[in-house]
């Protein structure tokens, strides 16, 4: 142990390469010579890569110092300048702490079940070496995730994660649905993206650091004000007067950490699949049954738990953020949990039991209990990818028959199950235990409860700084979650015992069992995702005994089974039996200051678990009563006496309905009118307007060039006629000499000259009679004065036609005047010489208006 | 040393030399897999060899050779003029000497990359040439310059080798125009002189619009007359305002001179700045190009030949950004300040999100492609107009992996236009079954062009909105244009899934489809650089960021003192010029000598031949032909 020590150094661990290094390696080599190297070959290199991460990572977890981090940096990526111009090195860095530690252990360790049982149910798909190159893609990414040094590097597997389940959700791309789902599930973690980017910018410009360190020794520095409206130059100048409502009496702020918090957050619940974007989630499980439980349950999907725990310093800040996040958790786990009820497709209820399990995360760090959250993230690892694998043991059994893909995942082509696959169903119970909340055997009973108990008894501290005011929880909040979470709790230990008996016990369903029955011919697996099947008769079809999966597949389902009994006395907190928690409790420390228990709750930690066991009785016994005894009977009549409501949960509350007449509509009709714009208006008038107008006055143009005498003696005639115009008509016009008008107040007039003209200066007072040759004419003002002037002209024809001047000499001061508050001092009576600013001249004279 | 010793060191690229050699399977031509090996193994190298290495920046101030930017440029125009000298008949004569003459370049332009790009110019050539209105040939490149003259050299040779693949007919001519082509971009990118600038950049139209008009799709004819007219336009404001500037100049100091450093140094009142700022970045924003002056961009893409189309993407449009950089920031400083939250609002709203959104609903792939160029421009646009040392690295990164990916999927959709003679998005679906290679290689391109980290789109992306964020320029809006630019990142995303889904996925119903050969070994070849490129931008960005900071820096700074000082200086009426100390001697290095006297008088009024006081001393060959300078 000493000599790794000093082996690897704390600073320069570069185990921490070894980790990363070999599954990008096994993805390189699979996606790049996976065809040569053989079923077998990639099978070895994929396991091979996963297995040496996986020791590695014990390795590292063992090495792990009490407090502290073992980092690495590989590489200077970027640089970026701050706020102040400090310039904000951005490295390809990674360091472990009890958190990212036990995230990797859970992710190369579940990760190479999951590999282990991928290499049997995938055998017989011609995709396999692509399937495995995915896969250790995608555990390189989620590892960058986990261990990432910054921010950046975060966000470098959280894109990366991101798109491995974009390529294995679509990875049978022959349908459009897969590749739809895929689709939807990386735009919507987009959004979450986006999220995460402005908070970045917004880490960046108040912190000045991407880094975890930084960001947690710095996070005080986000208690300032955001003005968030208005935005831009809003203000009543700015904006016509019937938007003025818009404008607040105040600006509205939130807290820097307020916004940061929902930012991040919303990334969050992209990646892991909250309100309002947990729609993608349900859709992903159109890729195989084993990314579904690698990504969609164990990993990927926490990776927001996992942020917001890593960026607990910045939400304790924030009680406002935190209560969205926890009330947010609890919304959603209530709303998946009620959709979960009367799904009919095993995989589907799956889904919407780890979005709601994902809630119940949610609540737990949105409480200020950043591990107790994080206990459910790693309990869940196990008991959702047992069940999942155990869901893919079924279908892979059904599949033998059943060939279409949503066929073989109906619960209603199951049944009867546990004769003939004992170890699938064995774990799956005690999966099902898990999640439910077995009191002390299942570890989703003290991972769960400890998140319950947390919700009940929080009391959320403001962190005070000057020139802020926080918002605080009201007390009934915390109280509301815990009852919220209990209901959730009866209708989780509903459903996944619902599919318990409805896939295990009663009658097997999926056809009439023909022992003596043989494929017929052609080898059949599954590589016939997307073909058409024409085995598909319709009514009743005879097939095999269905069997219980090979070894590859029950392994991995015995031991995470195992680990879901044992995960809980990792956690097991009321107990005092909880070595994780110790090992964690360094890494939240600081961010537990915040968080305090409310008075009064500190003999309740027992009693307050009874509703969490009547919650599980409730639901166990519930599902068994309606499924066991009675085989599905009330549900059938629930459907029929509220045939609406039932339609409407099946039908899950049709929120993805809501959001593609919304704002999936709205920003489609936008793109439509946009497209049209482009091609009508802003070509329209850039490009065909002008074409049409040069072309316009080109055919003008044309018309006079005939080439006729006639027209060309026309033109020259109608010309001449103008120029005699021109020459009748008398024009008075007059240059404003005024250089020497603050001085001696004399302004010189002098008028245009023109064929025979006289001219005559009206002057109020002095009127003069006779028109004479002179152009000149001086104008004398006081200070303070106003005159007009008046110009006649008249030409040889004797026609006439004036021109007023206004001429005004200012009194005294510039402005003294006309704005007597302008300056506070009193201006000196006279300016010395001529010094009026030639700006205004033009506003002290100005001509009135022709004739 | 050794062939051992060379293998030790050398060990990473001669694996994956080797790797790349063996990596196709089936029969490919030996010649191609030495190719791609030899391609592979060189991007390592290269990697390795530009590896930024602490503390040794400063050391070993290496020779410039003045005349290498003359050679740059020389080699592709006289390389032209020799290609009319080889007989039509000699097609593989032809095509090969263009592919040498392009491939040398891009070997000598590596060159530049040996002198550690301190701030300032580098590779400075001046020589005089109309030296009665002080136009002289004046190239330099700086951190800037160089890594666009880089990707022009590179783009170059593969979008030769790309035509080569589709176009049979007049190749003579095609590489003549390829040629002049990439002399013009070149020199477009190096010149100081605003009227040698002028020059390239209207040569530069000419072979595009003959390759658009020769080698064109359908509507080839009007397609190549949009593209003319439209950038003609804008050449003519910008035409005006230069030779504005430069009689400004010659009013101030009794010189004429077309010097982009003498005429930084130049104030205009403040009516005139704006205009003649209007004048020179509406000539750049029908270049890039800016919302609303776009049009011409989609309809030349679509009709222009896959080689035309590379180039176009890759390397034209970014000349109209390189040209904001330079010469509207550089010598509008004011304007560009105080303008900048508006324009920064038409780059986001204009380009990013309204380029994105009319992408998402076109028909026709290489539409679709050209309004991602909007888009993806936006963001270049954003970075520059917000002016933060991130923002304008973030945006030179931004131009070169907008080049690369877009290049890439030019090129892609080229090939799959050989096949099928329809680019029409509705004509495909499933062909993924029939063409796994190409497929992988356009969904690479795809996510590099949308931006996922690892790939070169992500850093770019990234440093212009953290630029954003912490802008100046922007002020009260940094905010609200951070949120805007972010939100291009989620309709990036659906506009290019939406059409790799519905080209490549679901089930493959048209016939005509189900018999489409994968990529073959010429193309494969023509596409692994790009391809490379997108990693090696992706994850090692500081190779290129280290090498362009300190003139981003320069320019930062420069722009921040100069706008400040254009803003106290400017008045309503006169023009002014800034004293010499305004600047960094590094800028000024070669500026024709006119900044000798003390104070910047306000000199008389318009046409006043009396300012010659202001002796201009004689240097650079610079003839201070006063009194008849007209």
């Amino acid at each position: 142990m000493e000599a790794l020590r000093t082996l690897f150094p704390a600073s320069d661990f570069t185990l921490l390469a070894a980790i990363l290094a070999l599954p990008a390696l096994g993805a390189l080599v699979n996606g790049l010579f996976g065809k040569r190297l053989g079923k077998e070959g990639v099978r070895l290199m994929a396991l091979a890569a996963l297995g040496g991460s996986f020791l590695a990572s014990v390795l590292t977890y063992l090495l792990l110092p009490a407090e502290g981090k073992l980092t690495w940096t590989a590489w200077r990526w970027i640089s970026i300048q701050g706020r102040m111009g400090q310039s904000i090195p951005i490295d390809v860095a990674f360091s472990v702490d009890a958190l990212s530690g036990t995230m990797m252990l859970v992710i190369t360790g579940v990760g190479f079940l999951i590999h282990l049982y991928s290499s049997e149910y995938m055998k017989n798909d011609p995709g396999f070496h692509r399937f495995f190159a995915y896969l250790n893609l995608f555990c390189f990414a989620m590892l960058t995730l986990v261990m990432g040094d910054n921010l950046a590097m975060l966000f470098v597997g959280w894109e990366g994660v991101g798109l491995c389940s974009y390529l294995l959700i679509g990875f049978w791309y022959g349908e459009d649905k897969n590749a739809a789902a895929g689709k939807k599930a990386f735009i919507v973690n987009r959004i979450g993206d986006f999220g995460l980017l402005v908070a970045m910018a917004l880490i960046v410009y108040y912190v000045g650091t991407l880094r975890f360190d930084g960001i947690q020794s710095g996070a005080s520095s986000l208690l300032q004000n955001v003005k968030i409206w208005p935005i831009g130059n809003m203000s009543s100048g700015t904006l016509p007067g019937f938007l003025h409502f818009l404008l607040p009496e105040q600006p509205v702020t939130i807290l820097a950490a307020t916004a940061v918090g929902l930012m991040v957050f919303l990334g969050c619940a992209g990646k892991s699949a909250q309100i309002p974007l947990y729609i993608w989630l349900p859709d992903a499980m159109a890729g195989p049954t084993p990314v579904s439980a690698l990504i969609h349950a164990a990993t990927m999907v926490t990776a927001g738990v996992y942020l917001v725990a890593r960026l607990s310093a910045v939400f304790v800040l924030s009680p406002a953020a935190l209560a969205v996040v926890a009330v947010t958790g609890a919304l959603t786990a209530l709303l998946a949990a009620t959709i979960g009820l009367f799904q009919n497709d095993l995989k589907k209820v799956l889904a919407y039991s780890t979005v709601s399990q994902l809630g119940y995360m949610f609540i737990g760090v949105g409480v200020g209990a950043f591990a107790a959250g994080f206990f459910h993230v790693f309990t869940h690892a196990f008991f959702k990818a047992c069940l999942f694998l155990g869901a893919g043991s079924v279908i892979h059994a059904i599949h033998v028959r059943i060939h279409d893909t949503d066929r073989s995942q109906d619960m209603g082509n199951m049944g009867g199950l546990k004769a003939y696959m004992p170890i699938t169903r064995w774990t799956y119970l005690i999966a099902c235990f898990a999640i439910a909340g077995l009191p002390i055997l299942g570890s989703g009973f003290w991972s769960k409860d400890e998140i319950l108990w947390k919700a009940f008894t929080v009391d959320i501290m403001a962190v005070s700084a000057p020139g802020v005011s926080q918002w605080m929880w009201p007390s009934w909040l915390g109280r509301a979650i815990y009852w919220a979470g209990v209901t959730g709790a009866v209708f989780t230990s509903f459903y996944m015992f619902r599919s318990y008996f409805r896939t295990f016990h009663g009658e097997f369903r999926g056809w009439k069992i023909d022992p003596t029955w043989k494929d017929p011919g052609h080898g059949h697996g599954h590589d016939d995702h997307g073909h058409d099947d024409h085995h598909e008769e319709h009514g009743e079809i005879t097939g095999p005994v269905p069997h219980e999966s090979p070894l590859p597949m029950t392994i991995p389902l015995m031991v995470l089974a195992a680990f879901s009994i044992g995960a809980g006395f990792l956690v097991a907190e009321p107990i005092h039996v909880a070595p994780l928690a110790h090992k964690l409790e360094p890494v939240f420390a600081l961010s537990s200051r915040a968080i305090r228990q409310r008075e009064g709750t500190e003999g309740l930690l027992f009693p307050m678990m009874l509703p969490g066991i009547a919650a599980f009785l409730a639901g166990t016994v519930g599902a068994m009563v309606v499924y066991q005894n009675r085989r599905g009977e009330p549900e059938r009549r629930f459907a029929t006496m509220f045939p609406r409501l039932h339609r409407l949960i099946y039908d899950k509350w049709r929120i993805d309905e809501l959001y593609d007449a919304t704002v999936v509509g709205m920003v489609d009709a936008l793109a439509d009118i946009f497209t049209i714009a482009d091609k009508w208006i802003v070509d329209g008038i850039l490009a065909k307007f002008t074409a049409a107008l040069v072309g316009f006055f080109g055919t003008v143009l044309r018309a006079f060039q005939t080439g006729r005498v006639q027209v060309y003696a026309a033109a020259m005639v109608l010309g001449l006629v103008g120029v005699g115009w021109f020459m009748v008509k008398p024009h008075a016009d007059a240059t404003v000499n005024d250089e020497a008008l603050r001085r001696s107040g004399e302004v010189k007039l002098s008028a245009a000259p023109g064929l025979g003209y006289s001219y005559r200066w009206d002057t109020p007072g002095v009127s003069e009679t006779t028109f004479a040759k002179t152009t000149e004419h001086t104008v004398k003002l006081d200070p303070g004065e106003t005159k007009d002037v008046t110009l006649r002209v008249r030409n040889a024809w004797g026609s006439e036609s004036s021109e007023t001047f206004t001429l005004t000499r200012p009194a005294g001061g510039r402005r003294g005047a006309t704005e007597p508050g302008a300056l506070p001092a009193p201006q000196p009576p006279t300016l010395p010489t001529g010094t009026i600013p030639a700006e205004r001249i033009p506003d002290l004279i100005q001509p009135k208006g022709l004739q | 040393m050794s062939p051992f010793d060379l293998v030790i060191k050398y060990w990473l690229a001669l694996a994956a030399g080797i790797v790349a050699g063996i990596l196709p399977r089936g029969e490919f031509p030996a010649r191609r897999r030495v190719a791609l090996g030899l391609i592979t193994a060189l991007t390592v190298l290269s990697v390795q060899w530009l590896w930024p290495v602490e503390g040794a920046a400063a050391e070993a101030t290496a020779d410039e050779w003045p005349h290498l930017l003359n050679v740059l440029i020389g080699m592709p125009i006289l390389g032209a003029v020799g290609v009319l000298f080889i007989p039509r008949q000699m097609l593989s004569l032809v095509r090969g000497f263009t592919l040498v003459v392009l491939g040398v370049g891009f070997v000598v332009s590596l060159a530049l990359l040996t002198v550690p790009m301190t701030p300032g110019w580098h590779f400075q050539f001046i020589k005089d040439w109309i030296p009665s209105l002080g136009i002289r040939w004046h190239v330099a490149v700086d951190g800037i310059s160089l890594w666009l003259i880089l990707l022009t050299t590179f783009i170059g040779p593969i979008a030769a080798y790309a035509s080569f693949g589709s176009i049979k007919t007049q190749v003579k001519e095609l590489c003549f125009c390829l040629l002049l082509l990439q002399g013009a971009m070149l020199g477009a990118f190096v010149a100081l002189d605003l009227f040698l600038f002028f020059v390239f950049w209207e040569l530069m139209l000419v072979p595009m619009y003959v390759m658009i008009g020769i080698w064109g799709g359908a509507e080839k004819i009007k397609a190549a007359l949009k593209l003319f007219i439209y950038t003609m336009t804008g050449s003519m404001l910008m035409l005006a305002a230069m030779v504005y500037l430069a009689w400004t100049h010659q009013r101030l100091t009794g010189v004429w001179s077309f010097d982009y450093l003498a005429l930084s140094q130049v104030v205009l009142s403040r009516p005139a700045q704006m205009m003649c700022f209007w004048a020179f970045s509406i000539a750049f924003f029908i270049k890039v190009p800016m919302w609303p002056v776009h049009t011409w961009l989609p309809d030349a893409h679509v009709q222009a030949p896959t080689g035309g189309s590379i180039i176009l993407a890759a390397v034209m449009l970014k000349i109209g950004t390189y040209a904001y950089l330079r010469f509207s920031m550089g010598l509008f400083p004011g304007p560009a300040s105080s303008l900048a939250a508006n324009l920064a609002g038409v780059a986001i709203l204009g380009g990013i999100i309204y380029g994105a959104l009319v992408a998402w609903k076109q028909a026709d792939v290489k539409r679709l492609v050209a309004y991602s160029s909007v888009a993806h421009l936006g963001f270049v646009m954003l970075g520059l107009f917000g002016v933060t040392p991130t923002g304008i690295q973030g945006a030179v990164l931004q131009m070169v992996n907008h080049g690369i990916s877009t290049g890439a999927l030019f090129l892609l959709v080229g090939v799959i236009y050989d096949r099928r003679h329809t680019r029409l998005i509705s004509e495909f679906g499933g062909i993924a079954k029939v063409m796994p290679i190409y497929t992988a290689l356009f969904v690479l391109v795809t996510f590099s062009s949308i931006g996922v980290p690892g790939t070169n789109g992500f850093v770019g992306e990234f440093m212009i909105i953290m630029g954003t964020f912490t802008s100046e320029r922007l002020g009260t809006f940094a905010g609200i244009h951070t949120i805007g630019a972010s939100a291009g990142v989620i309709l990036a995303a659906v506009y290019m899934l939406s059409a790799v889904q519905r080209v490549f996925f679901g089930p493959l119903t048209h016939p005509k489809n189900k018999g489409l050969s994968d990529i073959s070994p010429r193309e494969m070849v023509a596409i692994a650089p790009l391809v490379l490129m997108i990693f090696v931008l992706g994850m090692f960005p500081s190779i290129f960021l280290d090498r362009m900071k300190d003139s981003v820096a320069m320019a930062y700074d420069q722009f921040k003192t100069v706008s400040g000082q254009a803003i106290l200086f400017a008045d309503e009426q006169q023009a002014k010029l800034l004293p010499a100390d305004t600047f960094s001697p590094a800028f000024l290095k070669g500026a024709p000598g006119v900044k000798e006297e003390g104070e910047p008088e306000a000199p008389p009024e318009a046409g006043d031949e009396g300012v010659q006081g202001a002796a201009p001393t004689r240097r650079d060959g610079v003839l201070a032909d006063r009194g008849g300078d007209r």
